[in-house]
């Protein structure tokens, strides 16, 4: 063997390889004695001639650009563009399909070529198993950069104009064999030999040729058809024309090929974007939910397109909601009820529209929520004033919006027995309270809601009006779980637990006596409860005053240390009434009684006012109010008292006005007069007198003021030093549940802190503060 | 026409109103001479300021956080105040030696 080394030479050798190539690249068949021999005939080559793998190369080029020549000639004789590609797929597909073929044979020329610097021949087969890949292999990349240098640089611009003609012929409509242009592609993506990046050859040619015709056609075609056919037809037009190209594009293009819809948006969506946001409007106020929803879709693909739309919408929520409410002025300021519903239709139309045209994307929902908190809070329809009473000259207050006192009229109405709460089921009621609920989330001035709510559940409590007791406690829950404030939300808890004290406190009291039965006596803790300073002085009926000493001894004996005051404004009873017509029960307050009881000694005599107000010693303005809520209660038709001279307001009352008892008082139901029957005549349950009424609103400004300054100081411990923005947005996230704070408000309290050296200013900047321990 | 010979009578004999239920309120609270508890700082009506940390969702109703009286005639809920005899068996607001003069119920 050795001697013949030397003597096997490449030329020698060749002559039998050749035919056996031809076949190989030709694709014809191939024996497996013949392919055996190939390998065979390799090896010696590489392993015996010195020279044998350079030439073996470069024969093998030879052969290959023989054969690559044929091919074009054959692509080439197609005029026509369809033959033309056909032709050329044709022919690539084989060639392709030859390149797995051809170069395993030829591995050991690989070796030999690769391993000119390594020594042994393990380790070069060793790295030939590590590279492994057969498209790394040189004789594919032969193979792969002829074809490229011979046949595709020449044809490469035919190839894609043909491929692109089709396309468009097929965005006209036209029908065609996309196998064609797929095949293509394919041959564009197989043909590179950079093993960096394989697409680089696909990218260069066939997308920037597909991006180039693709801008081109819609660059006509878009604003042609915005044109003839009108924007809302036009949005249909775009947003179909996208997800055909989308389509198309995953039917013709590499995955990952992102920059032809990049430029169909810009096309057909940036381009004429001033048109479609001009449309935006127009359709928001026609509630055009399918019309926004297409809108939505062809904007979210621009950057900044989606902004205008949220404007708009919030625009127009605020504007048709406010337009709304001062339509109903005159109906929702009186009616809380219908205050509320209208503003939960309100919600409900605009959420629905949200949710069917813009699928709740969340920047929809906060837009919604922005406006909705705007409508809640405006003061234009009602305001609340909450005057303070007394002039303290920078101190006014700024009217807010009256909602959560209205919220809270209409909670009462669904929690009190009302002639609403009997009409609904439990359930109706339940869902309600929740769309309260719901409104109250938006309200900026919550404790003021809780005022009044608080106000309302005292009147039920100590009248027995609650509908539902479990109802009632539900509530309570409810308020805590949407983040009311924990202590007043405890207080409302901690009077349900007294009533109950106060219930078994009855039982027992009860029990402890036989001559009781007309009595039932609510002691309350003054803690969870009162507003210590309204109590109202009254002269009672000697009918109820002897039960006091009783209750009060009894009381003593119960407990220690602890003092009774009775809240006679409050309490409330049943007398009956016997005229010449029948009889009536009348639910009355004790003030109510006070007055009426006057005239047991003396049924037919006429009183005046200033008798009167000797009689009962209650102050002027409770006694007009009483006196007036019996001589022109609005339920009745025939009233208890009647009086002289008319007049039409309880101011105009003198102390010479003249009352007496109207002896043919009826209730009258169908028009006739009854014998018997009952009636309230209580009304909204007084709580508190005009002058605290106003100590109320001081206290809530005045409570504003402390839980701004508590907060102020709780950050300022946290952070010991902050700046004028981060405070005031940690303080507003801190009192959100309870109140708003107005920037005016936050500043002055920053004043007095630093007056009262809780914490100052930075020396260096003056917009920062720093604790003071 | 009987019957309203009878109402008739009725009416002549009764007063012409009548009671038939009554539902007074009142309001109770400790007989305290300062309201806020020197010790804790909370109102005496409130439980103090421990008793609202432990039980703080929990029943208010029964008044456990309860008031004392000292010979002094100062007051303090009796939680506070036992914790400071502990430490000091003399009124925290006149310094007189400390001693009960009675509790709240």
């Amino acid at each position: 063997m050795l001697k013949e080394k030397g003597q096997l030479r490449f030329e020698d050798k060749w002559t039998y390889m050749r035919p056996i190539v031809l076949k190989l690249i030709n694709q014809e068949p191939v024996s497996p004695s013949e392919w055996q021999e190939l390998f065979y005939d390799v090896h010696l080559v590489c392993l015996w001639d010195e020279k044998g793998p350079q030439k073996l190369r470069d024969y093998l080029h030879k052969d290959i650009i023989l054969f690559i020549k044929q091919a074009q000639t054959k692509v080439l004789a197609q005029r026509q563009e369809e033959a033309l590609l056909k032709a050329y797929i044709v022919e690539w597909r084989k060639f392709f399909t030859q390149c797995n073929y051809l170069p395993t044979p030829f591995r050991q020329l690989e070796s030999s070529l690769q391993g000119k610097t390594t020594a042994g021949s393990s380790s070069i087969q060793g790295s030939n198993i590590k590279k492994g890949q057969n498209d790394e292999s040189i004789v594919r990349k032969l193979m792969l950069d002829s074809w490229n240098e011979s046949i595709f640089m020449d044809i490469k611009m035919r190839l894609q104009d043909s491929a692109m003609k089709l396309i468009h012929a097929e965005r006209n409509g036209e029908a065609f064999d996309s196998q064609l242009v797929i095949g293509v592609r394919e041959s564009y993506v197989n043909l590179c030999s950079n093993p960096e990046d394989h697409l680089q050859i696909y990218r260069e040619n066939f997308e920037a040729a597909y991006i180039e015709s693709t801008e081109m056609f819609y660059k006509l075609k878009a604003p042609e058809y915005l044109a003839e056919n009108g924007v809302q037809a036009y949005m249909k037009f775009a947003d179909q024309k996208l997800k055909e190209e989308e389509s198309r594009a995953q039917k013709y293009l590499e995955v990952g090929s992102n920059g032809v819809i990049q430029c169909c948006v810009n096309v057909l969506v940036g381009q004429p974007l001033p048109v479609l946001l001009a449309e935006c409007a127009p359709l928001i106020k026609a509630g055009e939910t399918d019309r926004l929803q297409l809108m939505f879709r062809l904007l979210e693909r621009v950057p900044e397109g989606v902004q205008p739309i949220l404007k708009e919408l919030e625009n127009h929520i605020v504007q048709s909601g406010l337009a709304d409410m001062v339509a109903a002025a005159d109906v929702i300021t009186q009616d809380s009820e219908k205050y509320v519903e209208r503003l939960l239709d309100l919600f409900r139309k605009f959420s629905k529209s949200v949710h069917e045209a813009f699928s709740d994307d969340p920047r929809f929902l906060t837009a919604r929520d922005k406006a909705f908190k705007t409508v809640v809070n405006d003061t234009k329809v009602f305001s609340l004033e909450l005057n303070t009473g007394r002039i303290t000259g920078t101190k006014s207050v700024a009217p807010e919006s009256k909602c959560p006192e209205l919220l809270a009229n209409y909670c009462d109405m669904l929690l009190r027995r009302t002639p609403l709460s009997k009409r609904l089921t439990t359930e109706e009621i339940e869902t309600k309270l929740k769309d309260v609920l719901l409104v109250l989330k938006y309200v900026s001035n919550k404790d003021v809601f809780m005022r009044y709510h608080k106000a309302h559940l005292t009147r039920r409590l100590i009248l027995d009006a609650s509908a539902d007791s479990e109802k009632e406690e539900d509530m309570v829950e409810w308020l805590r779980e949407v983040g009311m404030p924990a202590d007043y939300v405890n207080k409302l808890a901690r009077m349900f637990q007294d009533i109950k004290v106060s219930e078994d406190l009855n039982t027992q009291f009860r029990a402890s006596t036989a001559r009781h039965d007309a009595i039932n006596i609510k002691i309350l803790n003054a803690g969870a409860w009162a507003r210590g300073s309204e109590r109202v002085t009254v002269s009672l009926p000697v009918e109820l005053e002897d039960y006091i000493p009783d209750v009060e001894e009894f009381y003593k004996k119960k407990h220690s240390g602890r003092k009774l005051q009775w809240y006679h404004h409050m309490s409330n009873g049943t007398i009956t009434f016997a005229t010449n017509g029948g009889k009536f029960d009348l639910d009355v307050t004790t003030f109510q009684m006070a007055v009426l009881f006057a005239w047991n000694q003396r049924p037919h005599d006429k009183i005046t006012y200033e008798n009167l107000r000797l009689a009962t010693e209650l102050p002027d303005g409770e006694l007009r109010r009483t006196l007036w809520s019996l001589v022109a209660f609005p339920k009745l038709k025939r009233q208890l008292l009647l009086f002289s001279p008319t007049q039409t307001n309880p101011k105009d009352f003198t102390e010479h006005t003249i009352f007496w008892v109207n002896q043919d008082f009826a209730l009258i139901k169908n028009g006739k007069p009854q014998r018997r029957g009952k009636v309230n005549l209580i009304g909204r349950l007084q709580l508190s007198t005009e002058r605290s009424q106003m100590e109320d609103n001081q206290s809530i400004v005045q409570l504003r003021i402390l839980r701004t300054q508590e907060a102020i100081i709780k950050i300022m411990k946290m952070r010991k030093k902050i700046t004028n923005a981060a405070l005031q947005s940690e303080l507003v996230d801190i009192l959100k549940n309870m109140f708003l704070p107005s920037k005016k408000m936050i500043k002055e309290q920053l004043e007095w802190l630093i007056e009262h050296k809780y914490m100052k200013r930075d020396d260096d900047d003056i917009n920062t503060f720093i604790y003071i321990a | 026409m009987d019957e309203n010979e009878n109402d008739r009578r009725e009416v002549s004999q009764e007063k012409m109103f009548t009671l038939k239920k009554w539902n007074p309120v009142a309001m109770w609270s400790w007989d305290v001479e300062c309201d806020t508890c020197a010790i804790c700082r909370v109102q005496v009506m409130d439980a103090c300021l421990r008793c609202q940390a432990e039980s703080k969702k929990d029943l208010y109703g029964k008044q456990d956080c309860v008031v004392v009286w000292g010979e002094c005639n100062h007051s303090f809920h009796y939680c506070c105040m036992s914790l400071w005899v502990k430490q000091n068996n003399r009124c925290p607001l006149c310094q007189q030696e400390w001693s009960i003069q009675r509790m709240g119920k």
